[in-house]
């Protein structure tokens, strides 16, 4: 039970609000999925998500320390916060209710998280540290499979498909921008060691990551997209995006709380 | 899609077990799937596919004449009547 600095904290739950968002959506294909074995593997994806949610969380509440009068501040804390008080980026939030959405989706967040996580392994915070640790061997799974997909698509000869992926591409990628904004006071961790690389740096990767993937797998992107791209600083629009929930944020909240809802103070 | 039949090892001197199968459609994405289809729990630490139709069978048509040869079921059923029929015998009683 370690005591966060206010820097630290504001790290964590925006990167456990991404994991936990992310991993709710997914979740949302279970029995969906185009195939048996697809759907078993999206949603062991989406089980990973959680559980990194759950261990980010954790040191967040650890840190709070016994002062917490609430039975199970994990599950309170993860889904009983007013929205506004939550720090996930749009790209974690939005429904993505079509499945080359959640796929193109699955590939530009796992992209990001690579490099979140590689911030993350030599943090001052062991704990932190060991958690990235483990969390990347998870990721190096979760890359292939949507590396698998995208790549099959995109070398079908499938045109209809390759239109679809190619427009859910166009559509999620200026939201991804929003995973880089950067959480309250990032400065001051990365000053105490507890992340070692910025939003800003990161994003400049990220996007170099996601330009080779459309290269190699020969994507038709519009020129909108390549030039987005090819800049290396966040899009000024960006800015902001962990502090207002997007449209559709409440209704999915409600549906998350919709158990835990039924009896707060229960233990399970 | 192609099925492929799925055998798990456990880390020790154990044998490798079937352990179901998978529709996947190429070799890589079989192996990708059936990783989260059936090693989520590291229920092995090894596994082999086998592609279903790289599999030479023998059905049961082919194996279903040597079902019919108690002669060679030797589980001790016939010793055992034997020598329950003499035991009753000699001790003038019945079983």
């Amino acid at each position: 039970m370690s005591e966060l600095s206010a820097a630290a904290l504001s790290y964590l739950i925006a990167f456990a609000d991404d994991e936990h968002m992310i991993g709710a959506r997914h979740t949302s294909w279970i029995g969906m999925g185009p195939f048996l074995e697809e759907d078993l593997a999206f949603c062991s994806i989406a089980q990973d998500e959680l559980g990194h949610a759950i261990a980010l969380y954790e040191l967040v509440v650890d840190s709070f320390g016994s002062s917490s009068e609430l039975v199970t501040p994990i599950d309170h804390f993860a889904l009983l916060r007013p929205a506004a008080d939550y720090r996930s980026c749009s790209l974690a939030e939005a429904a993505c209710d079509d499945w080359q959405d959640a796929l193109v989706r699955h590939w530009l967040y796992d992209r990001a998280e690579e490099l979140r996580w590689a911030a993350l392994a030599d943090s001052s915070n062991p704990a932190l540290a060991a958690i990235a640790l483990r969390s990347e061997r998870e990721e190096v799974f979760h890359r292939a499979h949507a590396e698998s997909f995208m790549s099959r698509i995109a070398s079908s000869g499938n045109a209809s498909s390759i239109a679809l992926i190619t427009d859910s591409i166009q559509r999620l990628l200026p939201l991804g921008d929003g995973l880089w904004d950067p959480p309250d006071a990032e400065a001051d961790a990365i000053a105490e060691g507890f992340v070692t690389e910025s939003s800003a740096s990161m994003a400049s990767k990220w996007k170099q990551d996601i330009a080779q993937d459309i290269q190699k797998w020969n994507l038709p992107v519009g020129l909108e997209i390549q030039i987005y791209l090819n800049e290396a600083a966040p899009s000024a629009s960006s800015f902001g995006d962990r502090l207002q929930r997007s449209e559709g944020f409440d209704q999915f909240l409600t549906s998350l709380q919709a158990v835990i809802s039924l009896d707060p103070e229960a233990e399970w | 899609m192609k099925t492929y039949e799925v055998f798990l090892k456990k880390a020790g001197k154990d044998e490798f077990r079937h352990a179901g199968a998978l529709d996947a459609p190429d070799d890589e994405m079989a192996r990708l799937l059936a990783r989260e289809s059936y090693v989520r729990r590291g229920e092995g630490a090894q596994m082999w596919l086998v592609a279903r139709s790289a599999i030479i069978e023998g059905e049961e048509e082919f194996l279903s004449p040597n079902f019919d040869k108690p002669h060679r079921h030797n589980d001790g059923s016939n010793i055992a009547a034997r020598r329950k029929r003499k035991r009753s015998e000699t001790e003038g009683f019945e079983a």
